[in-house]
């Protein structure tokens, strides 16, 4: 019974044509309407692409429309011409992003062996001590005082990147991956052959573990790359040289003027005004862009990370 | 085979070996312990917070303020707290939007997973599932230009809509009213494709050949839902439900604060206990109420998660989470 509907499982998500509820007419208005709610979710998303590359009489005239007057690439010349300012956010964002990704997962992988390992004396007492925390935390005050006035995270890539290091979550996928996929014979092989765990774990659970690796590393890049809460609490805003792109959004206004200074002591264009209602957009644009890119490539690790855990043994 | 193997292990391994390669584990998982103790475990004492009366003095450490030169207050925070005449607000919102998103969570993912999962053809179904899942992996501050793309007063493609069909304009970042609705909607936007990938995976791990003899037994479409996919189903819906039982006095963030754009005149209906947890802290400087806060929003959290596992467990022994 078990064997059987591991048969049938895929991970994909779909079931043959012959196996299907659906006729070849239902069939038909099934996907018409799923391709109509796939639009209509990416609705808001075509709507800030489409205005950032509308020019600012379009947009004054007609407001964000799906359909501006006239095309223009004003905004985004605006930005690049800005100098610095979002240059050095988006090196930033990809900064914070490598960092917090690669250092996460120092830590996570050892751990999440050292845990997968039966022999391992301690590894129910460190099971509960990584769960407590998922339950129970000191909450925002205590740990905004620990960071800033203990560890003096304030004002520094540290701030941004440490406090997300690790998440209980990614340590039980890794754990359970180790677990269930790494033949216990070729461990114990390797143990009797004179292998130390950390050659173990460097030569053969990490080339086997590669796609579950993969999975958390490209949760946890989505999460750095997306993370603005750390920068609202640790930045004051006379540190603009740290902010992320993120943030940089968040303070939208302030940084619109920033890049209006900029570009106008560039370029000596103290009269012109910026299409500032676009930049807005474009500026929205450049944080969703490597989404989108990256997001078809990552999309099998992704369906990994949101399924686990969802279909109970 | 492998019973064997383990069993030659146990024998040769001496003491000694045991002791070797426990500490080779402990070594590797040490920079983790430490995270863990510098940014979980230490902060943990900050619960005192809540129970105390936070005058800090400038240029003493943190624990001698908190422990020595803050004065106790017993459960004082607490009653001040609840008695502020915005608490009632708050908590109302937050309970009123987390209901909403329990519900809707659960009930519109798995309605649409249950249709997607009969489309023919693979690559229609992954485009779908790629596509609406993509909201989920923006973050509320993108969320919250997508949003102002329609609502922004001057330039909003809504207003521009009312302006075309002669309707005035709405000011729609200061008119509270309509926000319940907005952010209903922009929640059920940015999570709904996501859980609706997880229940689809759910149901193609169901066994095919149920709903075959069912089909042999003349069962329609409706009943085969009705009676084998919504039953098999029932694990993963009260997994999820547990859990978000469990933070039922969390909201996001940024929904609630970066989407409204922190207007001020929104406040009535966006303010949830997670905003208010910020605000007190970085706006007011209000440690006590803040760690007070978010005290009761472990404790309830805490209490509704066991207590939600234990009745489901009396239910049904494996819908529970172990």
């Amino acid at each position: 019974m078990k064997e059987k509907a591991h048969d049938n499982y895929n991970p994909e998500g779909y079931v043959r044509p012959e196996d299907s509820a659906y006729s070849k007419s239902q069939n038909r208005v099934a996907a018409t309407l799923f391709i109509l709610l796939s639009l209509l979710v990416f609705l808001p998303i075509l709507l800030v692409f489409i205005v950032s590359v509308s020019s600012q009489d379009s947009v004054t005239a007609a407001g964000y429309s799906f359909f501006p007057r006239e095309l223009s690439l004003d905004a985004y010349r605006y930005i690049f011409r800005s100098g610095g300012y979002m240059a050095r956010a988006f090196f930033n964002s990809v900064f914070i992003t490598i960092c917090g990704t690669s250092l996460g997962l120092f830590l996570m992988c050892p751990l999440a062996y050292a845990i997968s390992r039966e022999e391992f004396h301690f590894r129910k007492p460190l099971l509960i001590f990584l769960m407590i925390p998922m339950i129970f935390s000191g909450g925002l005050v205590a740990s905004y005082m620990v960071n800033t006035q203990i560890l003096h995270l304030k004002n520094d890539y540290f701030a941004l990147i440490l406090p997300g290091l690790c998440s209980t979550w990614y340590i039980m996928i890794l754990r359970n991956y180790f677990k269930s996929s790494v033949p216990e014979a070729l461990i114990e092989s390797a143990k009797l052959d004179g292998g130390r765990h950390i050659q173990i774990f460097r030569l053969i659970v990490l080339p086997i573990a590669k796609p579950v690796v993969m999975t958390v590393a490209v949760f946890q890049m989505f999460a750095y790359w997306n993370s603005w809460y750390p920068s609202l609490l640790y930045l004051d805003s006379n540190h603009t040289e740290l902010y992320p792109l993120q943030y940089v959004l968040v303070n939208m206004e302030k940084s619109i003027e920033a890049i209006t200074k900029n570009a106008q002591y560039l370029s000596g264009m103290t009269g012109y005004t910026p299409p500032s209602v676009t930049i807005r957009m474009a500026m929205v644009v450049v944080v969703i862009l490597p989404v989108m890119i990256l997001f078809p490539f990552f999309r099998r690790f992704l369906k990994t990370g949101m399924t686990v855990g969802a279909v109970k043994e | 085979m492998k019973r064997e193997v383990t069993k030659r292990v146990k024998i040769t391994a001496k003491g000694s070996k045991n002791r070797k390669e426990t500490r080779e584990l402990t070594l590797m998982s040490l920079p983790a312990i430490i995270w863990y103790g510098l940014f979980c475990y230490l902060p943990l004492f900050g619960i005192f917070f809540a129970f105390k009366h936070f005058t800090p003095r400038p240029g003493e450490s943190l624990f001698k303020n908190l422990f020595i030169n803050s004065p106790w207050a017993g459960l004082s925070n607490f009653s001040f707290l609840l008695r502020s005449s915005d608490m009632p607000g708050i908590i109302f919102n937050t309970l009123f939007y987390n209901i909403i998103f329990l519900a809707a969570g659960i009930v519109i993912p798995v309605f649409l997973a249950i249709f997607l999962v009969e489309l023919h053809g693979k690559h229609l179904s992954g485009l779908v599932q790629m596509v609406t899942v993509l909201p989920y992996f923006l973050s509320y501050v993108i969320v919250g230009y997508c949003v102002y793309g329609f609502l922004a007063t001057d330039e909003g493609q809504i207003n521009h809509l009312l302006k075309m069909f002669g309707s005035n304009a709405i000011q729609w970042y200061q008119s509270p009213g309509y926000w319940r609705f907005i952010l209903i909607i922009t929640e059920i936007w940015k999570s709904t494709g996501y859980s609706m990938v997880i229940f689809l995976c759910a149901i193609t791990a169901i066994d095919r050949t149920l709903y075959e003899s069912a089909m042999l037994d003349g069962a329609r479409f409706m009943e085969r839902v009705r009676h084998i996919t919504i039953p098999l189903l029932r694990p993963t819906i009260s997994t999820i439900f547990i859990l978000r039982i469990g933070s039922i006095l969390s909201s996001d963030f940024g929904l609630f604060y970066q989407v409204p754009l922190d207007s001020n005149s929104l406040q009535s209906v966006t303010q949830t206990l997670d905003v208010y947890v910020y605000k007190a802290l970085m706006q007011q400087a209000n440690f006590s109420y803040s760690a007070a806060a978010s005290f009761l929003q472990s404790v309830v959290g805490c209490i509704l998660l066991v207590g939600a596992n234990l009745i489901i467990k009396r239910i049904d022994e494996d819908s529970s989470l172990g």
